[in-house]
């Protein structure tokens, strides 16, 4: 399973990767990308399986760079990670096609109990 | 934003407070335990680093943190699972403790109503300008015996 991880901040990514690694998923190969618009160009390129992106990055947001995957008719699968976890944010998210919305701070409880039920 | 604080939720414990528990004992510690209110009136901070982020909405605000530069050594070093004199770099620093205050204002943004938008967080040296009759609320932490200050100010 490829998995793109996007956050701007790469102590983030670090933490990200770790917990996914402490929720069991440590066989998963992981891509990073420090803005939406780098992401944007990965998942062109690379075609992952997954992404996890932040909602608050420069260049391009989280939000943004879903909502373009969407309109080039790419369905990769799409969760976010991310500081703000407010009602009209999940709305957004959800509207725009987003599996779900992961509030930091987390634990790997959460992002197991999260993500497994989209990998069955 | 209004900057009301909702504390329904909290079962009128400190929504800040509980942030802040939960930031750290998830995300710095691993555990609970190592953060606490700061017993009796906080000294001044000395060497200080300042990490914040704004929300720009119908009324602009601020969520700040503020400690000593080693404090925030620690914290990066905790976040980043490093050992306890390994050295940190200039980047990651910033990064690590500017991350803690974007964790900890956007949990503080979504408890406001009609918040705006929340911007990328700033790390300095020197303090950031603030009114002082702006502060809403300044919670001093003692985070494993070292001072943590979190304030909300509203920006004018």
């Amino acid at each position: 399973m490829r998995v793109l991880v996007a956050d701007d901040s790469r102590v983030m990514r670090q933490i990200v990767i770790r917990t996914l690694r402490q929720a069991g998923y440590d066989w998963w190969e992981i891509t990073e990308a420090a803005d939406g618009a780098v992401a944007l160009d990965l998942v062109r390129s690379e075609q992952p399986d997954l992404v996890l992106s932040d909602w608050n990055m420069p260049e391009m947001t989280g939000i943004d760079l879903l909502r373009r995957m969407r309109a080039e008719g790419i369905e990769i699968p799409f969760g976010f990670v991310t500081s703000e976890g407010s009602n009209e944010m999940r709305e957004a998210a959800d509207a725009a096609g987003a599996l779900f919305l992961i509030a930091k701070p987390f634990t790997a409880e959460v992002f197991s109990d999260t993500i497994d039920p989209f990998l069955a | 934003m209004s900057m009301q604080v909702d504390t329904t939720a909290f079962a009128g414990t400190d929504p800040v407070y509980v942030i802040a528990e939960e930031v750290f004992s998830s995300m710095i510690d691993g555990e609970p335990g190592f953060l606490r209110h700061w017993d009796g009136d906080p000294p001044p901070i000395v060497d200080a680093m300042h990490a914040w982020v704004d929300v720009h909405g119908a009324t602009n605000g601020r969520v700040l943190l503020s400690t000593e530069r080693s404090t925030a050594d620690d914290l990066a070093r905790a976040l980043l699972q490093m050992g306890p004199t390994e050295p940190v770099s200039d980047e990651d620093f910033a990064d690590a403790l500017g991350e803690v205050a974007n964790i900890v204002g956007g949990n503080v943004k979504a408890l406001v109503p009609d918040p705006g938008v929340l911007t990328l967080p700033q790390v300095t040296h020197e303090r950031p300008h603030t009114d002082p009759e702006a502060l809403i609320y300044e919670l001093p932490l003692d985070w494993r015996g070292s001072l943590v200050v979190i304030g909300l100010w509203r920006l004018l």
